[in-house]
């Protein structure tokens, strides 16, 4: 049997988890991954039928507002709700081999990410399609602005996943409301909605600020697109400080509370 | 080679393991809101599994674990594999173990192809490694029809072959074998023994649960005999298994 550092070990389980998982999700359907890159598109569609003559009048690119908002937000809710039931269901591996648990959820984590990545074919097909049709120049530098963006977006996930899953073994109810805590997190998350809207004293824009995902959102439109609704410009490093202090404050709090559960694991899964 | 007697793979010192389990079990958030304003805690139930465990495997020396059901055979395997932290004790392996049981450590919605890499990615392989085992493990669990097929359509003989064959395959220093070879046809546990045989020579050490006392007999050279969580009895297979024998007549 090789002698591997613990690193290299976890790299290669966490890397054969992806794989497995990426691959069971679409195992029997005829377009395969291909629905990662459609299924945003077909979203973005009905969005922008339901909502463009109320939020959108005044915003030619409104198809790329909704887009961007989708799949952010869908890169997390696939992520946590993954990640959720991760540990319980690897309970045949838990319970038989020596397995380090925080793997699961972070390779459910990692899994959605890969989705998002064939999601963000998506949208960069409809931005092609705008700059071609109505000649905006929408790609540009901002874009590194992403993959500064993506591991405080991470870790932010990684904290809520930890959390999740580790709750998730000793009590199952958290699955029915944390749906609906996801429902309302998509209404306080400006995904559709525009906040020109709203009064800036107004008690819905201050409850607008406490949620860290307006700010994920922001500064991922921001990067993306280089149409800012807020205050305008390139994405600010001062932003990107305050994402990665959320995104570590999430991971310490989900780690902490994972750890703290962890050793009873196997008596519940 | 001088000193031949700190020369030990495994050594077991004064394991305990208890289990807490919830007396009531608390498994709905309701559940639990509910009981908490009754007042009503979940009471542990303790449970002692393992009490005292003394023993110690040389390296390429096969250890025999009998014991009625329950006993805490199990309990006691998946301590040396690391799956559980004993309650108190201490566990010495000076090497690499992996534990062999029934439906052994896969994903049932994965197929077999996946297992195979996902298990030597646990046991410290790489893809690359693996890679050059794959169809040795294959030829042995003679699954070659069945690569891509999801395990949860296996027979549990064919998903317990393909175990055992990842489990030869890697050659670690201590096998821990859970009943494994009771299931497969005829032919395969021949083949099982056959190549347990073989790693025996090339000094990869075992140990076996077994209820088949002539197995037992015949593959190791000591046994652990343990009832109602204490050691009954430790030494040469024979004397142990006679007495066991013995044991179980007169308790009808």
């Amino acid at each position: 049997m090789p002698t591997i550092s613990k690193w290299s070990k976890n790299r290669n389980i966490v890397h054969e988890l992806i794989r497995k998982n990426v691959k069971t999700q679409y195992r029997n359907s005829f377009l395969g991954v291909f629905w990662s890159v459609l299924n945003p598109l077909l979203n973005m569609l009905v969005m922008w039928l339901v909502f463009s003559q109320f939020f959108g009048q005044n915003d030619p690119l409104y198809p790329i507002y909704l887009l961007t908002g989708n799949i952010l937000f869908q890169f997390l809710r696939s992520s946590t709700i993954s990640s959720m039931t991760s540990i319980v269901n690897s309970r045949g591996l838990i319970t038989k081999v020596k397995i380090d648990h925080y793997l699961f959820p972070l390779s459910s984590t990692l899994s959605a990410l890969v989705n998002f990545a064939f999601s963000f074919i998506s949208l960069l097909i409809i931005m092609l399609i705008m700059q071609i049709s109505g000649g905006y120049s929408l790609f540009g530098y901002q874009m590194l602005g992403l993959i500064l963006l993506l591991p405080a977006f991470l870790l932010f996930q990684y904290g809520i996943s930890l959390f999740l899953s580790a709750l998730y073994v000793f009590c199952r109810d958290i699955k029915h409301l944390y749906t609906v805590f996801l429902t309302l997190w998509t209404y306080i998350t400006p995904v559709f909605y525009k906040l020109n809207r709203l009064d800036a004293n107004s008690i819905a824009y201050k409850i607008l600020k406490l949620n860290p995902m307006y700010y994920f959102l922001t500064y991922f439109r921001d990067s993306v697109y280089n149409m800012s609704y807020l205050g305008g410009g390139m994405a600010s490093w001062k932003m990107l400080g305050l994402l990665y202090l959320l995104g570590i404050a999430s991971l310490l709090i989900g780690y902490l509370f994972y750890k703290l559960l962890k050793k009873n694991f196997i008596n519940y899964v | 080679m001088e000193n031949k007697d700190t020369d030990y793979l495994l050594k077991v010192e004064n394991v305990n393991m208890v289990f807490k389990t919830p007396a009531l079990k608390f498994d709905t958030l309701k559940e639990r809101v509910v009981n908490f304003f009754k007042g009503k805690r979940a009471p542990a139930n303790k449970f002692q599994v393992l009490e005292n465990i003394n023993f110690e495997i040389k390296r390429g020396e096969s250890l025999g674990v009998i014991g009625h059901n329950g006993a805490g055979k199990s309990t006691l395997l998946k301590i040396v594999a690391g799956i559980y932290k004993p309650t108190s004790g201490k566990i010495d392996l000076k090497g690499s173990v992996v534990l062999l049981n029934l439906g052994a450590g896969f994903d049932m919605e994965a197929t077999a192809e996946e297992n195979v890499y996902l298990n030597g990615a646990i046991l410290g392989f790489s893809r690359k490694q693996m890679k050059e085992r794959f169809n040795s493990i294959i030829e042995f669990a003679e699954l070659q029809d069945f690569v891509k097929m999801p395990l949860k359509n296996f027979s549990s003989g064919m998903v317990s072959r393909l175990g055992f064959a990842i489990a030869i395959d890697i050659n670690p220093d201590l096998l821990l074998v859970d009943e494994v070879l009771s299931v497969g046809d005829t032919n395969f546990q021949k083949k099982c023994i056959e190549k347990i045989n073989a790693l025996k020579k090339n000094g990869v050490s075992f140990m076996f649960v077994s209820h088949n006392i002539a197995q037992v007999k015949n593959l190791c050279e000591k046994t652990l005999w343990i009832e109602n969580s204490k050691i009954m009895g430790y030494g040469a297979s024979n004397e142990i298994c006679n007495e066991y024998a013995e044991y179980c007549k007169n308790k009808k």
